[in-house]
């Protein structure tokens, strides 16, 4: 374990009654980084965040915040905090009260008390809302509610339940940003759960994608978007045109096939980016069956003896229509190599 | 959802307690008087209770007029939750607080007003006499008519509610729909509304079949030793002849009425994906 | 406009059948003449008089005032942890305490009254006070659990994982976060059972024994010898106490939609 990590998961197993969630999983996390869990639902990722939350009780191992052994530590005296999908606020107190409600039960009284709740709301942007209900909010203002009510807590971490998925394009956008400046702010290490690739992408500094209770990759994002390790994660950040090796031959969903090059060491699969599969010239020839204009690209679809392809061109180079025959290249340099 | 059983076990353990010992418990033991006599497991009691024609006569009249009621209350119900339903929203919640009224009143009250409409010199009574309907006024307290129109009056607005909630929930443009494509109006109920409101009907039709068969103040005021039924035999031969026997058959036999209805309604309304 | 008609007479005419009733206890009630008659030949306020001059009746009013307030207070107490349970926590064969704790509803009152007399009251030798408050207590307890139920299960679990994570313990996030926002559920669950229990005859109609009745008892009994207008004049302030309370409940609880 080294010296900056803040938390840390050992061997971490999960179940309902007989049905392991999270198999024992292992992670680290730093003091002040911003974790996103990524994966589709069931991958575990949410059961993953209550069990360091005190929300569930892990079948087995540890887990370990800031040096001690939380694993059997209540909820309530964990200092975790955890904003909900939902954003779970309490539709009897006013905005001011639901940011008051952890601090008081931690013993802050009177201009004290004020002072840190309508600082928590100024700093979420909120300072003339206090005393608002909870239903007389917008979505995004509500969340802000929600988010400024964990912070006064002061959590050693915040987590996070698809903290963006309740909200529209642009309050995403917004929230977002607001987002990375608290967390900055206050070198707060964050988790935050989510099924959508884009949003752990922009918001984390890492990424660990989950798939069946355990971690499939690790890594920033760049390192998940642009080398994928395996077939599932090629999948996840939209390599579209994905093949298993096998016996030195390739297959998608249709016929094996070789390249003309050799493939590297220890490959279990290619996967090409759709922009990265050549129209025009190639040994591969396939019908277009699907087209569409998207402003910069023309999203193409093929139909091939390998299966479909999927392949998309610069908006400048001359349109396809539709029926009409193509010739394309795969090209070992333009794929990810699978290692897994 | 919390995990906790010890928790969930304490804080459900009072309440189930309670019922069991307080409730369940003596209900048992009072059915099995009717099985266990002397000292024997027997259906005897039930062989003696058909064999005695008042019984079998008090055994069908409850039969009969709890269907008679149900009948009549679906009919009469139809006719009241269409008008309702079609009521601009407004009216439409007070028209529902108007129907439920009644189930907050004391039945007691609700039963003695029919005491006074229905009796020799009710006005009911004066009418008939006076339009010429009748020569001398008919005997209406103390006769199976009585009982009827009482329990329709306590148990119909039960059919109501439910069948205004039936309807609610039908698609809006049904009706329409069938009228466009030359449905008459008995094609509209009998091909469209009956079959998307059938889940309301049983739900109503349950409780005001089951209601109307374990009745008690209704039979007992309006009906009297004259019209027994099922429930106030039982009072009766309790009181008059100490005779548990019979008491534990008779509760036998409501309860199996009562708890097939509600099964019944259940099984229905859980193979149609109810909610 | 015919066709109108048509509909909203079966309409009027239920009403009619339905409210009729109320509207002739009330003025036979407010009659001035000695016998029970309607329309009544004047009125006057002196059968109304009368009743509260009826010892029996003040009596029985205060059993069954009792019984309503008290009973449907330890329902709730019994009932509210349960439905608690029921909606929050993986009840071992939550089913079957379902049933059990629902099945007074299910059946007849006077098989209730009956039973609880014979095996439960005589073999204790309790006192009848005691025994019609526990058959009360039993007989409002599904109501109790139906209607508080509802509201829990409107009312997301995740507000109470919230406020645990902001350090309160279970009971304090029940208390502070959970109860607040089932009130309107709770009181509902207690004016039902209020009502249910104050016009309840069947489950009482054993255990009444003569000094101890509740007043729908009584006013059965009143009726049987007396052929006057003090039960219909009793009957109509019985009615609109139940009216009142139930208008003033739906006017600040909306009532009826927990019902």
């Amino acid at each position: 374990m080294s010296e900056h990590t803040l938390l840390s998961l050992n061997d971490l197993s999960l179940s309902y009654g007989k049905n392991t969630v999270v198999d024992r999983l292992n992670l680290e996390i730093a003091r002040g980084e911003l974790i996103a869990l990524l994966g589709p639902s069931g991958c575990g990722k949410t059961t993953t965040m209550r069990a360091i939350a005190g929300l569930m009780t892990p079948s087995g191992g540890k887990i370990v915040l800031d040096g001690r052994d939380i694993t059997r530590v209540p909820p309530n005296r964990r200092e975790v905090g955890l904003m909900f999908q939902s954003y779970a606020l309490f539709p009897h107190l006013s905005v001011f009260e639901n940011v008051a409600f952890g601090l008081k039960l931690k013993g802050v009284r009177g201009a004290t008390l004020s002072d840190r709740v309508n600082e928590g709301l100024r700093a979420v942007g909120l300072g003339g809302y206090a005393d608002r209900r909870p239903a007389d909010l917008s979505g995004g203002q509500q969340q802000r509610v929600a988010l400024a009510r964990s912070l006064v807590m002061d959590p050693k971490v915040l987590l996070l339940d698809e903290p963006l998925s309740n909200l529209d394009a642009r309050l995403r956008l917004e929230m977002r940003t607001e987002l990375q400046r608290v967390q900055r702010a206050n070198d707060l290490t964050m988790v935050f759960v989510t099924h959508d690739q884009s949003e752990a992408l922009s918001l984390a500094d890492r990424i660990v994608v989950m798939q069946d209770g355990a971690i499939e990759q690790l890594g920033t994002p760049e390192d998940i978007y642009n080398r994928p390790e395996s077939a599932f994660v090629a999948d996840f950040v939209g390599f579209e045109n994905i093949f298993t090796l096998e016996g030195g031959k390739l297959t998608g969903k249709g016929e094996a096939f070789a390249l003309p090059e050799p493939l590297p060491e220890g490959a279990k699969g290619m996967a090409w980016r759709p922009r990265f599969v050549r129209l025009g010239d190639g040994a591969f020839r396939g019908t277009v069956i699907g087209a569409a204009f998207v402003g910069q690209m023309r999203e193409y679809v093929l139909e091939t003896p390998i299966g479909q392809i999927k392949a998309d061109v610069d908006a400048g180079e001359p349109a396809h229509s539709l029926g009409k025959e193509l010739a394309f290249d795969l090209r070992v340099e333009d794929a990810v190599v699978l290692k897994r | 959802m919390f995990q906790s059983r010890v928790e969930a076990m304490a804080l459900v353990l009072p309440a189930a307690l309670f019922a069991g010992v307080v409730f369940l418990l003596p209900v048992v033991v009072l059915l099995a008087q009717g099985v266990h006599i002397d000292g024997q497991w027997t259906l005897s009691a039930y062989a003696d209770f058909f064999s005695k024609p008042l019984n079998r006569t008090v055994f069908f009249r409850t039969l009969r007029l709890a269907a008679l009621v149900t009948v009549i209350a679906a009919i009469v119900g139809y006719a009241a939750a269409y008008a309702t339903v079609s009521l601009p929203e407004k009216s439409k919640g007070r028209m529902i607080g108007l129907i439920v009224l009644p189930l907050m009143i004391s039945p007691v009250a609700r039963t003695y007003a029919w005491i006074v409409l229905l009796g020799r010199t009710g006005i009911i009574n004066k009418a008939l006499v006076a339009v010429g309907l009748s020569d001398e006024p008919i005997r209406f307290l103390f006769t199976e008519t009585a009982v009827t129109i009482g329990l329709l009056q306590l148990f119909l607005p039960l059919m109501i509610i439910a069948l205004i909630s039936a309807l609610e929930n039908m698609p809006r443009d049904a009706v329409p729909a069938a009228r466009v494509l030359g449905a008459n109006w008995f094609q509209v109920f009998w091909k469209v509304i009956l079959p998307l409101t059938r889940e309301g009907l049983i739900i109503g039709g349950t409780l005001v079949f089951t209601g109307s068969m374990t009745a008690y103040i209704t039979p007992a005021i309006l009906g009297g030793s004259k019209v027994l039924m099922l429930e106030t035999l039982l009072y009766q031969r309790v009181t008059v002849a100490n005779d548990l026997v019979s008491a534990s058959v008779i509760a036998f036999i409501l309860m199996a009425m009562a708890f097939s209805a509600n099964f019944l309604l259940k099984k229905i309304a859980s193979a149609r994906g109810g909610k | 406009m015919k066709s109108k008609f048509f509909v909203f007479l079966p309409l009027a005419l239920t009403l009619i059948f339905l409210i009729g009733p109320f509207i002739v206890i009330v003025m036979a009630g407010l009659s001035s003449g000695n016998n029970l008659a309607f329309p009544p030949p004047g009125l006057s306020l002196k059968w109304v008089i009368k009743v509260f001059s009826i010892e029996s009746f003040r009596d029985s009013f205060a059993v069954s005032m009792f019984l309503a307030i008290f009973g449907t207070l330890a329902a709730l107490i019994l009932g509210i942890p349960a439905s608690y349970a029921m909606s929050r926590y993986k009840v071992p064969g939550a089913e079957t305490v379902r049933l059990i704790v629902s099945s007074p509803i299910i059946v007849p009152g006077i098989i209730v009254g009956l039973a609880l007399l014979r095996y439960f009251v005589v073999p204790l030798s309790l006192s009848i006070t005691l025994a019609l408050f526990v058959a009360h207590t039993a007989l409002i307890l599904p109501y109790a659990v139906r209607v508080v139920s509802a509201s829990l299960n409107n009312l997301r679990s995740d507000i109470e994982e919230a406020a645990i994570l902001l350090g309160a313990s279970r009971a304090g996030a029940f208390f502070r976060v959970v109860l607040p926002n089932i009130r309107g559920g709770v009181l509902s669950a207690f004016i039902l059972g209020f009502v249910t229990s104050f016009n309840q005859v069947p489950v009482s109609l054993f255990l009444s024994g003569p000094g101890v009745r509740t007043l729908p008892i009584d006013m059965i009994g009143y009726m049987e010898t007396t052929y006057d207008p003090s039960v219909a004049a009793l009957a109509a302030l019985l009615a609109f106490l139940s009216i009142g309370i139930v208008f003033v409940a739906e006017r600040f609880l909306g009532f009826t939609r927990y019902v």
